[in-house]
């Protein structure tokens, strides 16, 4: 029984950070669930809806646009999507596919603890 | 074709032509004058040394009248064929510039139809003859899909020429094409009036498109590189510093070596980040998002994030007047924070650094003091160029590229605004940038 509700499904192609990743949202409490590139993620999701994704934009077969895209298509805008990227310009990078919020690599932890506890409290209520 | 003759000044198109003097209607008019009066004065002597007097007299005069007529006549014609050579020469040449451009050119009437046009206007438009290229502008316009950038249709009244026609020089407009093939050209349309004097009523507007798609095609290939080497240098440093991170909130014996890490990680970043930085700027660069906000409350907010890293300095906010800029947040915050990075890196052995905003006449001039250990006189001169590093060969010299003040340097002046210094050695520097206040800044991008 998980600590916290709903699923985090984390998308990237470099291990190392994927495995990261997932290693600092369980020690929050969230269950993750995770993905190498976008055509994977849709399994994932479609296997386990999400509560959240933190999506890495370049990746192999199918990157973070085509990804987000063809989520929102088939599941609307539900589920928010935070953007992990390298880029300049992250805010901008998140516009671009309708992302909550981002991420800049590199990131702080403290960024990414705020980053996922505004989502998933604004999707389910404050926590007590 | 006639030969061409290149003057002293290029291309000698007014004076004489190929074909010797040229025959001004003045010049033709003077000819004939004297060619007339000569043969007034002279024509009856000759006759009297040539014929007796008698009574065919008054049959010579008249056929003297009539011989007159002929060679006037045949004087006309030979100085007028020769004068419209002369012309058929110039505009043949004007033809041969013009079909020697490499940039598309087109000429406009006021009725809107195109006129003219040149070899390259051919190829651009995507037709093979010329008459396709004549005619009104607007089918031209819709048969080659005429666009802005963004695909988004341009109205007639909106077009380069048309502007032009009512007056106005317009310069360098982004457009697409996709003639015939579903290739994309993209140009830049610079139009301008064609007026029969200064002032006169406007008879055409030339119009040239330059083709920039080889340009833009590099540019985007510069783009996807320097984001895919964003992506590459960055993701490894990512893991480096979660895990760092992560480890520090384990470990507590092991946190200050951790510490070290995370800074020296967070510093490796930088550096990456100002070298694709320079990469871009210098090659164009990136367009500057320019938004109204406050300049003060920005300083504010680099300071408060700064202070945590800055160890044994201080760092304080002297004034800060509201000062509403319209800049792009993202490039000021960067100067800031390497004006205030060099503060502290060049004062080793701590000491305050102080940040005053200022408003002064139309511009916000934000300086940043410190009490380090300043910059020789005869360094000082350099210290704007990229790679250099002032303090390279002092025994503590604190590393870097010699990137940040080039590229503060580049920003500021993107923005309309300066960059500049007061140092003394041994006992501090205060670096100063200005900015235009929202309400005089140029609304198009500097």
């Amino acid at each position: 029984m998980p600590a916290r509700e709903g699923t985090i499904l984390v998308v990237e192609d470099d291990p190392d950070l994927l495995a990261l990743e997932a290693e600092i949202l369980r020690g929050l409490g969230y269950r993750v669930a995770t993905a190498g590139d976008g055509l994977e993620a849709l399994e994932r999701a479609a296997a386990d809806p999400p509560a959240l994704i933190l999506l890495d934009m370049r990746m192999p077969r199918m990157d973070g646009w085509q990804f987000a895209k063809a989520f929102r298509e088939r599941y609307g805008d539900a589920c928010p999507i935070v953007v992990v990227t390298a880029a300049e310009d992250a805010r901008r990078r998140a516009a671009e596919v309708g992302a909550a919020g981002f991420l800049e690599k590199p990131f702080d932890l403290e960024e990414v603890f705020r980053e996922v506890e505004r989502h998933l409290n604004a999707a389910a209520g404050p926590h007590p | 074709m006639e030969k061409q003759r290149l003057g002293k000044h290029g291309l000698d198109i007014d004076a004489g032509g190929p074909q010797g003097p040229q025959f001004t209607p003045a010049r033709i008019a003077v000819i004939y004058a004297v060619a007339g009066a000569l043969w007034i004065l002279f024509s009856d002597q000759l006759l009297e040394v040539l014929v007796p007097s008698g009574p065919l007299n008054a049959a010579i005069q008249t056929a003297k009248g009539w011989v007159f007529v002929a060679v006037s006549t045949a004087l006309l014609l030979v100085l007028m064929r020769r004068q419209a050579r002369q012309r058929e020469a110039v505009a043949g040449q004007v033809r041969a510039v013009l079909d020697s451009i490499g940039d598309a050119v087109l000429v406009v009437d006021p009725d809107l139809r195109v006129v003219d046009g040149n070899r390259a206007a051919l190829r651009l438009f995507g037709v093979s003859s010329k008459a396709e290229l004549l005619g009104p502008l607007v089918d031209l316009a819709a048969a080659s899909r005429m666009r802005l950038p963004d695909g988004s249709p341009i109205l007639p009244k909106d077009f380069a020429s048309v502007r032009a026609l009512r007056g106005e020089t317009v310069r360098r407009m982004p457009v697409v094409f996709r003639p015939g093939t579903d290739v994309e050209v993209a140009a830049e349309v610079t139009a301008a009036p064609v007026e029969d004097r200064t002032e006169g009523p406007v008879r055409f507007a030339v119009a040239v498109f330059r083709d920039v798609s080889e340009v833009r095609r590099l540019d985007d290939m510069r783009d996807e590189f320097l984001a895919t080497a964003a992506h590459e240098f960055k993701t490894p440093l990512a893991v480096i510093k979660a895990y760092v991170q992560l480890l520090q909130r384990r470990s507590a014996p092991d946190a200050p070596a951790l510490d070290v890490v995370n800074r020296q990680v967070d510093r490796l970043s930088r550096l990456v980040q100002q070298l694709l930085e320079v990469a871009r700027f210098r090659v164009g660069g990136p367009d500057l998002r320019l938004a109204e906000y406050d300049l003060s409350k920005q300083v504010e907010e680099v300071l408060d994030r700064m202070r945590r890293a800055a160890g044994g300095h201080r760092l304080h906010l002297a004034t800060a007047p509201s000062a509403a800029v319209r800049a792009d947040r993202g490039r000021i915050e960067q100067v800031l924070v390497s004006l205030l990075d060099n503060a502290l890196k060049f004062s080793p052995r701590g000491g305050d650094v102080t940040v005053a905003v200022l408003r002064g006449s139309g511009e916000a001039v934000v300086s940043v003091r410190d009490a380090g250990m300043g910059i020789p006189p005869e360094r000082q001169e350099r210290l704007f160029s990229r790679y250099y590093r002032a303090h390279e060969d002092d025994p503590d010299d604190r590393g870097g590229f010699g990137l940040g003040l080039d590229l503060a340097r580049e920003i500021v002046s993107r923005h309309g605004g300066r960059v500049w210094f007061e140092s003394e050695a041994g006992t501090g520097s205060t670096f100063f940038f200005s900015l235009p206040l929202a309400a005089e800044a140029p609304r198009a991008s500097a």
